[in-house]
This record gives C-alpha cells, sequence and structure tokens, in this order.
C-alpha cells in the first residue's frame, strides 16, 4: 500500500536519513524504532509531507505522492506534543479535520460524539483542552487525528510525554483503537517495549537506515547487529575475537563464527536446566552482582574465562559470589553484523 | 498551480519590503543626496557652513548639553525610586509602575502644553501662588526657559529609565547585599561598594535611552523652548520650513542620522550586557517596616505623582474651568475657525482628519507588521538581518523622517507631497516597529506543529492562517493595532513636515493654535490637547490590560 522506496534527505550538511526503503501492508501497524535523531521523525514527516526536500520516493497505492500538499493526502498524523489547538474547545479539536471535508454540520457533530466515545470523553466536548490531563489530551489527538477517516495514520512518540505507568495500557488501547477502525499505521517510537505493544511490524532504525525489520518477535530473538540488540537492551554481545569467547565458540561448533563481528548470547537463552535439548552448553559461573526487579532477579555472573553473562531468573540460585552451573540453549549465541 | 501559488507568496512576503525602501530608505538616500550633492555634484559647502559658524556648533553642543542634563536629572530621580520599587512590596505598585508608563504614549503636543498650562506664566501653580499670598508678581518664569524643557523631559523618560532599573535590580535581588551587610557594611558603603557598581549596567542603558530620547526630542522644544533653545531637530525644521535651506537641513539631518546610529549601536551593546543577567535568582520584594523605609517610599510615591501627575491634571482643569466655573465651552468652540487664524479648517475637521489617517496607518502597519513578522519569524540568515532592519523607523527622528519625504517624495512617479496619503504613510512606517514587536512574541509562541497539524487534517495554508494562526495571534495584534493608533494619533514631528493646509492632524493643529494670540485659539488648543490626551491614555490602558495576560516585548 505504502511503499518508501530508496529515500534520503539531510539536514544541511548532515545525512538524516540514507537509502531507507520500506513497505506498509493494508491494515498493517508498523513501529519505526530507534533511539533519538535516528531519522525516525523525519521519515514520518517525509510521509505526511511536511517535509518536502528529499530524494527518492514515496508511493501510495503504486502512485509517486510526493508532488501532493500534505493537506491533500488524507493521512492522519498525531504529534509528539499532541499539537491542540489551545483556541478550540476538544469537540471543535476534534471537529477540524471534518470541517476540511466539508461535511454537514449534524454529521460533524455525531461523528465527533462517536469519536469522544471512543476514546472514553464523552463528557468533554465543550472542555478548555488546556484543562485537560497528558492522558485525555492524548486521547483528543488521537480522535482529532482519527476523525476524517485516513487513508493512513501516523504516530509520533504518542505516548512519549506520558508516564510510565500509563504508558504501557494506553499503548494496547491505541493497538485496539487502530485495529478496530481498520487503520494502516506508522507509529514511531524510541521504547522498544511500546513497540512491542503495538507493533505488527517493527522496523529499528540507526543513523539515518533501517537495520533491520520484522515482528516484534524476530528483532528480539534474533537481532541482525550489535546495534539492535543493544538499542533492545540485550547484554551479552562480545566482539568475536574476545579471547575469553574462544573455549564457549568451540564448544559450540558448527558454525564458522568468525562470519559476523560480534555475537549476541541471548540472556532468554541461559537457563539453570539444560532440559532435553543435548546441544545445550553447560559453564560454570560465579555469581556478581544481583538487581531485584520484582517479578525476577537480572544477575550478572562470570565464567572461568572472565567472560560476564547477564540474564534473568525467577528465584535467586545462590548468594552473590556463589557458584552455579548455567546452560546456554542452542541458538541462543547469535552471530550479529557490525 | 503550486508555482503560481508561490510567486504570490513572494509577492506578498515582498511587500513590506518595498514599502521600507520606497518610504524609509529612499527619503534618507535623499537626504544623503541632498547634504552632499545639492547641486548635482559633490558640494561639501554646507558642511563647511556648518562647521565654521559657531551657531551651528552651538545648536549641536546645546543638543548634547540638555540631552546630558535631562539625562542626569531623569537618573538622579529614577534610581532612588527603582530601588525603593524592586526592593519594597506596597500596595498600588504594579499600578503605579504601570500608569507611570502613561507619559510614553502622550503626543509631545500634549505634553508640552500640558507644562505651559501648569509652569507657565499665567499657568496653574502661578494663578495658585498669586492668589494665596497676594503677590504682585508670577512667582514662577519657567517660560521659555532650559529648565522647563529639562522638566518635560524627565516627564517622559522617567519611566523608561525606573522600568529598566526595577527590572534589573529585581533580578539581581539582594542577596550580595545581606553579604556584604553581614560582613560589616553600613548604609553608605553598602551604597557606594555594592548597590550603585551593581546596578550600572542597567543605568547606562537607560541613560543612553534616555539621551537618545532626549536628543531627538522635537515637539517639547519647539513649544516650550523656541528658537533660542533650538536642537538639531528644531534646527532642521527651521532651515527646511522657514528658511527653505534644504542643503544645510540635509547637512544637519545626517549629522542627527550620523549620531543616532552611533547611540544606537551603543545602546545595543549595553543592552545585550543586560540580558546575560536576567537570568539570575528573582528578587523578593519585602513590605516596608521601620519608619525611615515607610518615609523613602512615600516620598518616591510622592515624587511620581507631583511629576507626572500634576501637569497633565493642570491640562484637564485649564480645558473644563473658565472663571473657577465648570464650562465645557472650551470643547465646543472646536467645531468654530476662528477668524484671522493661521488655521484654513476648523479643528474639528482636524480631528477628523487625525482618526482618518490614524486607521489607515493602522491598517498598513498591520498588514505590513504581520508579514514582516512572518519574514522575521521563517529564522535563516535573512530573517536574522530583518529583524533591526525594520526597527530602523524607531531609530530615525521623526523630524529626519518628515523631511525626507517632502524632498524625495515631491517629484514623479512618486508625488505624493500634495497628497493627504503621505500622513498615514508616514505614521505607518513609524508605527511598523511597534506592530511588529506586539506581534513577534505571539507568532514566535505559536509552535510550528500546530501549523502542521492542521495541514495533515487538510487545511491549506490560507485556512491554516484563518483558523488557527490569526485567532491565535489575535492578542498580539489588538496590542499593535493600538500602538499603531495611537502612535498615529500623536505623530508630531513627521506630521508637521508633510501635513498640507487642509489635511492637518490634531497634534499639527495644537501646535498652530499656540502659535495664534488670540485667546479663542488657546481655548481650542487646551480642549484639543485634552482629547488627544484621552484617546492615547484610553489606548494605554487597553495594551496594560492585554499585556498583563502576557504579550509584548517592550
Amino acid at each position: 500500500m505504502l511503499r518508501i522506496e530508496r529515500v534520503s534527505h539531510a539536514y544541511g550538511s548532515i545525512d538524516s536519513l540514507r537509502d531507507v526503503t520500506l513497505d506498509l501492508e493494508p491494515g498493517e501497524i508498523l513501529c519505526l524504532l530507534g533511539p533519538s535523531g535516528c531519522g525516525k521523525t523525519t521519515l514520518l514527516r517525509i510521509i505526511a509531507g511536511l517535509e518536502t526536500e528529499y530524494d527518492g520516493a514515496v508511493l501510495f497505492d503504486g502512485e509517486d505522492i510526493g508532488p501532493v500538499a500534505a493537506h491533500q493526502r488524507g493521512f492522519g498524523l498525531m504529534f509528539q506534543d499532541f499539537a491542540l489547538f489551545p483556541h478550540l474547545s476538544t469537540g471543535e479539536n476534534i471537529a477540524y479535520g471534518l470541517k476540511r471535508l466539508g461535511l454537514r454540520r449534524q454529521e460533524i457533530g455525531e461523528k465527533v460524539q462517536s469519536l469522544l466515545k471512543r476514546v472514553g470523553l464523552e463528557q468533554f466536548e465543550e472542555r478548555d483542552v488546556a484543562s485537560l490531563s497528558g492522558g485525555q489530551k492524548q486521547r483528543v489527538a488521537l480522535a482529532r487525528s482519527l476523525a476524517p477517516n485516513p487513508r493512513l495514520l501516523m504516530l509520533d512518540e504518542p505516548l512519549g510525554s506520558l508516564d510510565a505507568q500509563l504508558r504501557d495500557q494506553l499503548a494496547l488501547e491505541l493497538r485496539q483503537i487502530i485495529k478496530s477502525a481498520g487503520l494502516s499505521a506508522i507509529y514511531v517510537t524510541h521504547d522498544h517495549r511500546e513497540a512491542y505493544a503495538v507493533a505488527d511490524r517493527i522496523a529499528v532504525m540507526n543513523i539515518g537506515s533501517v537495520r533491520q525489520h520484522g515482528s516484534p518477535r524476530q528483532v528480539y530473538r534474533r537481532p541482525s547487529c550489535a546495534f539492535v540488540a543493544r538499542f533492545l537492551g540485550l547484554k551479552n554481545v562480545y566482539s568475536t575475537s574476545d579471547g575469553r569467547m574462544t573455549g564457549l565458540l568451540s564448544l559450540a561448533g558448527g558454525e564458522n563464527w568468525s562470519t559476523g563481528s560480534s555475537i549476541l548470547i541471548h540472556p532468554a537463552g541461559i537457563r539453570l536446566e539444560g532440559g532435553c535439548s543435548n546441544d545445550a552448553i553447560s559453564a560454570e559461573v560465579t555469581l556478581e552482582a544481583a538487581i531485584f526487579r520484582g517479578e525476577s532477579y537480572d544477575l550478572t555472573a562470570a565464567t572461568v574465562s572472565g567472560l560476564r553473562l547477564s540474564f534473568a531468573l525467577g528465584e535467586l540460585p545462590v548468594s552473590i559470589g556463589g557458584k552455579l552451573k548455567v546452560y546456554i540453549m542452542p541458538g541462543a549465541i547469535i552471530p550479529l553484523d557490525a | 498551480m503550486m508555482r503560481r501559488a508561490r510567486e504570490l507568496w513572494i509577492a506578498v512576503f515582498l511587500l513590506p519590503l518595498a514599502f521600507l525602501g520606497l518610504f524609509y530608505v529612499y527619503p534618507l538616500l535623499s537626504i544623503f543626496d541632498v547634504s552632499l550633492r545639492p547641486a548635482g555634484f559633490l558640494d561639501l559647502s554646507a558642511f563647511v557652513r556648518l562647521l565654521s559658524s559657531d551657531y551651528y556648533i552651538g545648536t549641536l553642543l546645546f543638543t548634547v548639553y540638555q540631552a546630558a542634563l535631562s539625562t542626569a536629572v531623569t537618573l538622579l530621580l529614577a534610581t532612588p525610586c527603582a530601588f525603593v520599587f524592586a526592593r519594597y512590596q506596597f500596595r498600588g505598585k504594579t499600578l503605579l509602575l504601570s500608569l507611570a508608563t502613561l507619559p510614553f504614549v502622550l503626543p509631545t503636543v500634549v505634553v508640552a502644553l500640558a507644562f505651559a498650562t501648569l509652569l507657565g506664566v499665567n499657568g496653574l501653580l502661578n494663578d495658585l501662588l498669586t492668589t494665596m499670598s497676594s503677590l504682585e508678581y508670577q512667582p514662577i518664569q519657567l517660560e521659555r526657559s532650559l529648565a522647563m524643557i529639562i522638566i518635560a523631559h524627565v516627564f517622559y523618560n522617567f519611566a523608561v529609565a525606573l522600568r529598566i532599573m526595577t527590572s534589573y535590580w529585581s533580578s539581581l535581588g539582594f542577596r550580595v547585599e545581606e553579604a556584604a551587610r553581614c560582613l560589616g557594611a553600613d548604609e553608605l558603603s553598602l551604597w557606594r561598594d555594592i548597590r550603585l557598581p551593581l546596578i550600572r549596567p542597567a543605568m547606562l542603558s537607560a541613560g543612553l535611552l534616555v539621551f537618545i530620547f532626549s536628543f531627538t526630542s522635537f515637539g517639547v522644544i519647539l513649544i516650550l523652548g523656541g528658537i533660542r533653545f533650538a536642537t538639531l531637530e528644531v534646527q532642521i525644521y527651521y532651515q527646511a520650513v522657514n528658511m527653505f535651506n534644504l542643503p544645510l537641513a540635509a547637512a544637519l539631518s545626517l549629522v542627527q542620522i550620523l549620531s543616532m546610529l552611533f547611540m544606537m549601536m551603543l545602546y545595543t551593546s549595553t543592552q545585550k550586557r543586560l540580558q546575560l543577567a536576567l537570568d539570575s535568582s528573582a528578587a523578593v520584594a519585602k513590605r516596608p517596616r521601620t519608619l525611615l523605609e515607610r518615609l523613602c517610599l512615600s516620598l518616591c510615591v510622592a515624587l511620581m505623582a507631583i511629576l507626572l501627575f500634576s501637569p497633565l491634571l493642570a491640562l484637564v482643569l485649564r480645558s473644563i474651568l473658565v472663571a473657577g466655573q465648570l464650562d465645557f465651552a472650551n470643547f465646543a468652540s472646536l467645531v468654530e475657525k476662528s477668524r484671522g487664524s493661521l488655521l484654513f479648517i476648523a479643528p474639528i475637521e482636524a480631528i477628523f482628519n487625525s482618526l482618518r489617517f490614524a486607521l489607515i496607518a493602522m491598517f498598513t502597519a498591520l498588514c505590513l507588521g504581520l508579514i514582516a513578522s512572518y519574514m522575521i519569524e521563517r529564522r535563516g540568515r535573512l530573517s536574522r538581518l530583518l529583524d533591526p532592519l525594520f526597527m530602523l523607523p524607531l531609530a530615525t527622528s521623526a523630524v529626519t523622517l518628515g523631511f525626507g519625504f517632502i524632498i524625495a517624495l515631491d517629484e514623479p512617479p512618486l508625488n505624493l507631497r500634495a497628497s493627504w496619503l503621505i500622513i498615514p504613510i508616514s505614521h505607518a512606517l513609524v508605527a511598523l516597529p511597534f506592530v511588529i514587536r506586539s506581534v513577534l512574541p505571539s507568532l514566535r509562541a505559536i509552535p510550528p506543529s500546530l501549523r502542521e497539524a492542521a495541514q495533515t487534517l487538510g487545511a491549506k495554508p490560507i485556512d491554516s492562517l484563518l483558523t488557527i494562526e490569526l485567532p491565535l495571534l489575535g492578542r498580539g495584534l489588538a496590542v499593535g493595532a493600538i500602538f499603531a493608533f495611537t502612535v498615529s494619533m500623536g505623530e508630531f514631528g513627521a506630521s508637521l513636515f508633510v501635513a498640507q493646509r487642509e489635511s492637518v492632524t490634531i497634534p499639527v493643529v495644537i501646535y498652530r493654535l499656540l502659535g495664534d494670540p488670540g485667546f479663542a485659539s488657546y481655548r481650542q488648543s487646551l480642549a484639543m490637547s485634552v482629547l488627544l490626551m484621552l484617546v492615547c491614555a484610553g489606548g494605554f490602558v487597553i495594551i496594560e490590560r492585554l499585556r498583563i495576560a502576557g504579550v509584548g516585548e517592550f
């Protein structure tokens, strides 16, 4: 449906996007995930038509929409700061796009009511937007961008300014509202947890290019490069030339590890029991540190060769300084690109 | 189609620049031309005459002297008051500070007349003193004296100095002072070693501004001083209008322009230093407790009340009291055109003129100011140049502008000299910086995402301008509009040059009436001054009201 073809963009002499190619299927929620300054918002603005100086092409249903002005694209964009119109009431904010469509007054009124209901703000139609809480503003902004039935919905860090507790719950709600409206959406965030909760597919970006894309599970289970692994919060990323790795890798055998420049030992694949798999590698480690996280412990342990492994366990098996045996499951050792 | 729209926008954006080029740069260049090449070739004889004549050197020296004196007296009175305002919290403080700014918007003719009615030979104070003490002569002889001029300048500039120093002092806080006190400083050494050195940047900045205003003062000196006390401004006017010596007037203008340029540069550099200090912790004003503190506070308030309001009160009283009785005959006389008067129209017609011109000037300045604000706000290398460029009319004396108009715009294709249009145009030029300074903060406060949000919701650029940006600019535009209106109503220097017989404005008529010997003319000038004062004070009140809610860069 939407195709971004080899798009590049620069702010002055600084490249903000380099040769980005992406696809969006109808009804899909694609997450652009990356640290600030990686170009994800710029890409969103290019798709929205707010940024017009770029190389490459943006195709919608096979048609290059480069020459189409932002107000003619029929795409919805939800801004990070919500960009609610401060001189208009909640209802008027939502009605703004509907008025541009030239709908009848009554029709607009009904639509605004149903949208307010959908985001759970029925009583707020007349309210001044300045008097709304952060979460309420976010809902109004969502309702406003949904109102004109956009062909594509874009959300730029829609939960960025809210506190962490609200985020998890609202991320799920957002997904449900987008899905129930049957919309295709692009969702920009720097928070991988939010991306997991909302996205059908994730594109991880860094310094202007897409480093990996796939389903949340794929990206988490098999990150393609050291940046992605680290950005998703995965520790245990080592250089292939790291001497302390050689013993472990010779045990793992099979693959030619030197193809990648580094190696991830996925924390999810480090367990206390080898289970029924005979290929699991066992290692003697000394527990160095433990952080209590509530539902689990984040542990750091060192192998005999001095390699530090991080992983999580439900219970603390030994006290700090104690020795234990861990199993590294087959497939938990993942070669990474630079 | 997009391309045509783009061309249209560029054309719109060029409007303010064209206006500035045609009605500011071109007249100024004409002054250069007339002063340096009066007969079409380089001829510096006007300058030689200027510099070799004790008379004109005297004019220049007097201009500097009276400005320096005005500055010194203003600072002497305003510094202690600023200290009291920054230091103490008392009831009515905000109101008083805001009222003290009123003179700033009052037309010079009104102020000059107000001081004449208070301190003149037949002024209110002399009347009061003679009736009370049954003196045979009038004890106050200030008419046509330097003292009168200085007093009027202090009246004008007191609030400017007070505001700058009060806000600076408040931002400095008093913690340093407390530290010095703990280290054993007494009151005297506090002033000498701590307070005055600390406030010096603000004093310098305020002093320069007061000096600039006094240096370019025109109406006050023309009316209260006369030719005996001619400053550069007054001399330019005399040479151009009474002597028709255009090369000499142009040479004087050139001196004026260059001095202004130099002083504005100095002022800008002092301002930069001020802004650095403004981030530091805010002061906590306290209530006056000791007898001494209360006495100081009372003295300051009394000084301000007497200085700022007694002349205005005298003007109002003189206009509504006829032989001790309340009588509005003065106002009724405005419809009459007195016989043998220098005026060609009845004063009431000048009121209509002023209103008409003010509305046109306001509309013009508002449109151009809005466009110019958008140009400045776009940021980038060009806009950084645009901001000071559009402020230039503010840094140019009204007399220079008026003089430039009559020598530049008097021949085809731009022969506006005989047209009344030249008046609202000159007013719009003077008002433009005020509009920009009022609109720009509101414009900068609009996040770009609002415009973009409107776009993604299907709003064309013009839709977003009308439905989002203009409503959000409302307050700034209103302040700018009222500024433009009051500036136009009170504008004197340029109008005196460009106004024709039938197109005279209120301030010009007041000035002409003052030159008329008859009693009828005096009565009319009083009535007109009061009306003009009310219009400007009304505008001022609305601006202050709107501004309390938070806009404006002044």
